[in-house]
């Protein structure tokens, strides 16, 4: 039999403070960059021309072109200051013109027309197609933004309401402050590589909290099942265990997912890339959280709000055992 | 063990299921022909439908264009619209078109591998307003033309180009000259521009509008230079508030070159329609050797009746066909009563294929409201063939490095787990088969993760049995046991997961509900197989192998 990190026995709580330490300041770093981003590009996040409204078209060219001609094309077909770039290989571009503030008829669409006229030109159709175009007026844009923070929030609350039903509410609460900072150091993680914002992105955002909870779950569904069965060992000690005790399992999956992840990242083409990203991302700080966050906010709550007197059980095995008491506003009580 | 036989038999049975849905089969489909009547057609349906970003092709959203009026009840407006712009688009000869309704005030339209966007964009939001007006008798535009031009002055309304432009000649000659000059025969605009050649545009409207060289009354000609200042300027509400009561100014479709410059036509019309569009039976293409392209239409009873009617009345006078404000060809002189059946005159440079296409949204009956383009996705297909092929790559990758970790770290129960795996792959294609639902590129990348995900439960479940063992405990207790405790786990967390992708879907559009849908099926397959399949597979073994003291986990 093929072991890894079979019965171990580490304090996987202990070193809490030094962990939120980090991903404290992960998240303060990225939201520095938010601010630098805000300063620089004047937009804090990179937003897709689904969220922002505009007119992008990918174009493929046989030979490697030179982005100043493309750029100079654009610009002399009036749309000055759009952003070039390229886009996985070298003969690949895109062009992404600004929003049009008329969405009267055929507003929208004439920004396409007149610049693929002007690269058709310029380029010729043999050496130049455009491969894909996407117009998205403004209202689309809004409703769209709208949503996707509608759908990141509607998932937060069902999923607390499942866990509130299905597990303790303490569990509950603990599981999704875990997602929540899930939420903010993905956050974090788009600002600093400065990752495009598109619907695609929000998708893996949600599938990161989904994939992040599966993991809190499978933990707390074994600190559930410990408590039931022994009614003498402190909560700390109960969570350390349960950790432990799903070691192997968290370990063999992250690396099934992390493989599948991979693969798409590196073979599935430019499209799905950012997507990639999230998800790689999300492998990290979901073990993270259901270790650091999730583990020392149930401890915590249960620290506040203790059981009712008959389960009543010993949050710490003994103060001196556990200098990392994850409650700091309590501690005057516990002294 | 009977138990063990009809698990099989379910398993056997859903694997049966899941490749009947798989395949493609013909399908026997009701249609309704454009006079109403139902038809059987047989329609090769294949599962699994490429969406537009893997096929190829364009989605666009329509909402309603309320630049030009509000529209009191949006919601039934866009369901009449609807039914037209889906007659339309199922006109243009393209399979899988989808047209529906989104939210209250949208239509969206799929077509599947068209490439020309703006020829799509025209048959979907073209309003399709047709009507026949009498072109104006009264010489509203003459008595008109000094309050235009002062209205110009006002408004600044130049034609500064003129003198900026080295070269161009000054094609100006005003009207109001000309009518004081003798114009009385058929004044071209040749002549008219040799008469006053000198006379440089200043800035005023009447200097651009000429008398038509065709004596037609209403009918006015201009250079095509001033296109677009003329079209601002006849939109402006204070130009259209001076026109006298019952007059329209319509802009032609045709054009005219004379020594090298091209004119385009600008009528004066009677407000009033003599006929409109909705009395419409039939429109087909045709050309003509006179005329050029032309649509040939026909008109229903009533319509045929009072056709014939108005026409009696306006014997020897222009009638001009206006299609959504614009004067299609040029009017015709109405030389005796029409009735069921005439044409549209195209005017130059279009071909068949706009013949086509105005017959099919004429057929289709006018919109009932006015639709901008509010979104265009329009995808080559070559895009789409190599992001098929990315997906494959990376999902034949991901699957090869998730056997060979389920293989070497578990062995036997690796490969059964594996012989799962196989089982789920079908099981979720056929779940999205069954749900209808559409491939996209985000779609296939859920289906390659969670292929990765998918081995979870596998996991979960083998390290507890793993667990079960070491507190040594029989093979076939540490079995029980390991899917009986590992079952809460997977189910919570799962649930929670397909929660999730059940809010994507609700708020998702496009792709990324196509990845919502393969993120639900793929969780339900791999529950199923992992706690229903794999399990099968031990207890086949465990019967197989009665009295095994060991497990190779």
């Amino acid at each position: 039999m093929l072991r890894i990190l079979h019965g171990t026995k580490i304090d996987f709580i202990r070193p809490w403070r030094i962990a939120v330490g980090i991903t404290v300041a992960f998240i303060a770093l990225g939201f520095v960059m938010l601010g630098v981003h805000e300063a620089r590009h004047g937009s804090a996040l990179a937003q897709s021309i689904e969220f922002t409204g505009g007119t992008l078209m990918q174009l493929e060219f046989q030979q490697p072109p030179d982005v100043g001609q493309i750029r100079a094309t654009v610009d002399a077909a009036g749309f000055p200051g759009s952003e070039i770039q390229q886009f996985g290989t070298d003969r690949e571009f895109t062009v992404r013109a600004a929003g049009q503030s008329n969405e009267a008829g055929q507003g929208v669409e004439n920004t396409a027309k007149r610049i693929q006229t002007a690269l058709e030109q310029k380029f010729g159709t043999n050496d130049m197609k455009v491969v894909r175009t996407e117009i998205i007026g403004p209202r689309v844009g809004k409703e769209l933004t709208r949503n996707a923070a509608l759908a990141i929030l509607i998932s937060l609350g069902v999923t607390l309401l499942y866990l509130a039903f299905r597990f303790e509410w303490r569990f509950g609460v603990a599981a999704v402050i875990a997602t929540g900072h899930d939420l903010l150091s993905t956050l974090a993680f788009l600002a600093i590589m400065r990752i495009e914002v598109s619907l695609t992105v929000v998708a893996a955002l949600l599938t990161v909290i989904g994939y992040s909870l599966n993991d809190t779950i499978i933990i707390f569904d074994r600190v559930r099942e410990d408590l039931k069965k022994n009614r003498t060992d402190s909560l700390y000690t109960v969570l350390n265990k349960a950790i432990n005790e799903t070691l192997p399992r968290s370990v063999l999956t992250h690396v099934t997912v992390a493989m599948a992840t991979l693969s798409l990242l590196l073979f599935a083409g430019e499209v799905i890339r950012p997507f990639s990203w999230i998800m790689l991302f999300g492998i990290v700080t979901g073990t993270f959280s259901s270790i650091y966050i999730a583990g020392p906010v149930l401890l915590w709550i249960e620290h506040r709000w203790p059981r009712p007197h008959g389960e009543r059980r010993p949050v710490m095995q003994n103060a001196a055992a556990a200098p990392a008491r994850p409650a700091g506003r309590a501690t005057a009580g516990v002294r | 063990m009977s138990n063990l036989k009809y698990r099989l038999a379910i398993i056997v049975g859903l694997v049966l299921v899941s490749a009947w849905a798989l395949f493609p089969r013909d399908v026997k489909t009701r249609q309704r022909h454009a006079d109403g009547t139902f038809y059987d057609t047989v329609t090769r349906r294949v599962p699994l439908r490429k969406g537009l970003d893997l096929s190829g092709g364009m989605h666009l959203a329509l909402d309603v264009d309320e630049s030009k009026g509000v529209v009191a009840n949006k919601s039934e407006a866009i369901d009449r619209a609807l039914k037209v712009v889906r007659t339309r688009i199922e006109g243009m000869g393209v399979s899988e078109t989808i047209v529906q309704k989104a939210g209250n005030d949208r239509i969206l339209v799929d077509i599947p591998g068209i490439d020309d966007r703006e020829r799509a964009i025209k048959i979907a939001q073209d309003q399709a307003f047709l009507a026949f007006q009498i072109t104006d008798k009264t010489n509203a535009m003459e008595k008109l033309l000094p309050r235009l031009d002062g209205i110009a002055r006002a408004k600044g309304y130049g034609v500064a180009s003129t003198a900026a432009a080295p070269g161009a000649k000054a094609p100006s000659a005003g009207l109001n000259g000309l009518l004081t000059s003798d114009s009385a025969k058929g004044a071209k605009p040749d002549s008219a521009k040799a008469d006053t050649a000198a006379a440089q545009a200043t800035g005023e409207i009447s200097k651009l509008i000429l008398a038509s060289p065709y004596q037609m009354p209403g009918e006015f000609v201009y250079d095509s230079k001033y296109d677009d200042l003329l079209k601002r300027f006849f939109a402006d509400s204070s130009v259209i508030a001076v026109l006298p009561p019952g007059k329209v100014v319509r802009f032609g479709s045709d054009s005219t070159v004379v020594q090298g410059a091209t004119y385009r036509f600008l009528y004066v019309l009677d407000e009033r329609p003599i006929m409109t569009g909705e009395h419409l039976k039939d429109a087909k293409p045709s050309s003509s050797p006179l005329d050029g392209t032309v649509v040939q239409f026909t008109l229903d009873n009533e319509g045929g009746r009072r056709f014939q009617r108005e026409t009696a009345k306006h014997l020897k006078d222009y009638m001009a066909i206006v299609l959504d404000n614009v004067v299609m060809g040029r009017p015709p002189v109405i030389q005796g009563t029409i009735g069921t059946s005439g044409q549209i005159t195209m005017g130059q440079g279009r071909d068949l294929q706009a013949a086509q296409d105005l017959s099919l949204v004429l057929k289709a009956g006018a919109l009932p409201v006015p639709l901008k383009v509010a979104e265009v996705r329009n995808i080559g297909p070559s895009l789409g063939h190599d992001s098929i092929n990315h997906a494959l790559t990376a999902g034949v990758i991901a699957v090869v490095l998730v056997v060979l970790v389920m293989l070497v770290y578990y062995r036997f129960s690796g490969f059964l787990a594996v012989l799962g795996l196989l089982l789920y792959v079908l099981y979720t294609l056929a779940t999205l088969a069954g749900f209808d639902a559409v491939l996209t590129v985000p779609g296939l990348a859920g289906f390659v993760l969670s292929i990765g995900i998918a081995v979870d439960a596998n996991v979960l479940i083998f390290e507890r049995i793993r667990e079960e063992l070491d507190r040594g405990k029989t093979v076939r207790t540490s079995i029980e046991e390991g899917f009986h405790h590992a079952k809460s786990a997977i189910i919570d967390s799962n649930v929670t997961t397909v929660l999730t992708a059940m809010v994507l879907y609700q708020f998702g559009t496009g792709p990324v509900k196509g990845f919502a849908v393969t993120l639900i099926a793929g969780i339900i397959a791999s529950m199923v197989t992992a706690i229903f399949v794999v399990r099968t597979f031990f207890l086949l073994w465990l019967n197989r192998s009665r009295g095994a003291q060991t497990l190779s986990i």
